[in-house]
């Protein structure tokens, strides 16, 4: 595992959040809300972006052909898999999940690698309106299914203590390991994360998360362009 | 500010003021309603940041001192 794994791994689960976030712009609790949840889903595609552009510099891209045809290689976590059906699982997202993402690059800032440190850091500005948002809306109150799961899922991408993380927090690389991200998250959230015992050994590292399955088949056709064919072809009928 | 108020519930309504340039002053770009400070600030930022503002920033409707209304004149 190389730095660009955590990195790919931030760059997917920002796309996918995004992806998330966006699907609610008209079913949010108020106007407002639709519109934060459109504009915060611009910002994190637009981060997803910026991260993939630090791959090349990092001399390594983990991105593999097999990213085209298995959803299963998409490096997001499971609470992305399936759009949200609950209002809630929004706001745990929001919270919790969107600031797990923040306090890593807050990492990636703080460390010795100059590309992270320079293209990272005007992303932390954004996010903290995203985090503003998130905390308002779990400060009202939300069910504690999404949010227990929400905290797990970060707990799990973290990674295990004598993971690579804690290994580039020793090296210079992150200027936080596991259980510093963890305190951060807790600190800025006001809160603790629920008792709960990861299975590191059922982890898959690639993905850093613990729960089987894929991103969705329709969310995956779009991510690769495929929905568009649908179009194309009805069109292209049309003309002819 | 128009006398107009759509909020609801323990929703307020705040002002939004903004500028582009340092040397202009703050004009009202608009409102946003919202239970609290923070998300008001976050609803404001996505709603009126499609422009490059200098500087952003939001008051709660009510706490704005009216010395004259329109009519009143």
């Amino acid at each position: 595992m190389s730095l660009s794994d955590i990195v790919l791994s931030i760059a997917d689960n920002k796309q996918m959040l995004g992806l998330r976030y966006a699907e609610w712009a008209t079913r949010a609790p108020s106007l407002e809300a639709d519109i934060a949840a459109a504009a915060m889903g611009l910002d994190d595609l637009g981060h997803s972006r910026v991260l993939y552009g630090c791959l090349e510099p990092l001399g390594q891209d983990p991105r593999g052909p097999e990213r085209e045809t298995d959803p299963s290689t998409i490096r997001s976590l499971a609470y992305f898999d399936e759009p949200w059906s609950e209002w809630s699982q929004f706001v745990a997202a929001n919270a919790v999940l969107d600031t797990a993402f923040t306090v890593m690059i807050e990492s990636c800032v703080g460390g010795s690698v100059e590309v992270l440190q320079h293209r990272l850091r005007k992303m932390l500005m954004e996010e903290r309106y995203h985090f503003l948002h998130g905390r308002s809306w779990l400060r009202s109150g939300i069910e504690a299914g999404p949010l227990n799961r929400a905290w797990e899922e970060a707990i799990e991408w973290f990674g295990p203590p004598d993971g690579e993380v804690a290994a580039f927090h020793k090296e210079g690389k992150l200027s936080l390991g596991p259980s510093d991200l963890l305190a951060r998250l807790e600190e800025r959230l006001e809160s603790k994360a629920p008792k709960a015992a990861v299975d590191w050994k059922r982890w898959d590292s690639a993905r850093r998360r613990t729960r089987d399955g894929a991103i969705d088949e329709h969310t995956f056709g779009m991510l690769r362009g495929l929905e568009e064919k649908k179009f194309a072809a009805a069109s292209a009928k049309k003309d002819e | 500010m128009s006398k107009y108020k759509r909020v609801s519930g323990d929703a307020v309504e705040y002002e939004v003021f903004a500028r582009k340039t340092r040397v202009e002053p703050l004009h009202q770009v608009g409102s946003v309603v919202a239970p609290d400070d923070d998300l008001a600030m976050a609803y404001a930022r996505a709603t009126y940041d499609e422009e490059r503002w200098c500087e952003m920033a939001i008051v709660r409707k009510d706490d704005v001192i009216r010395l004259w209304q329109p009519g009143e004149a």
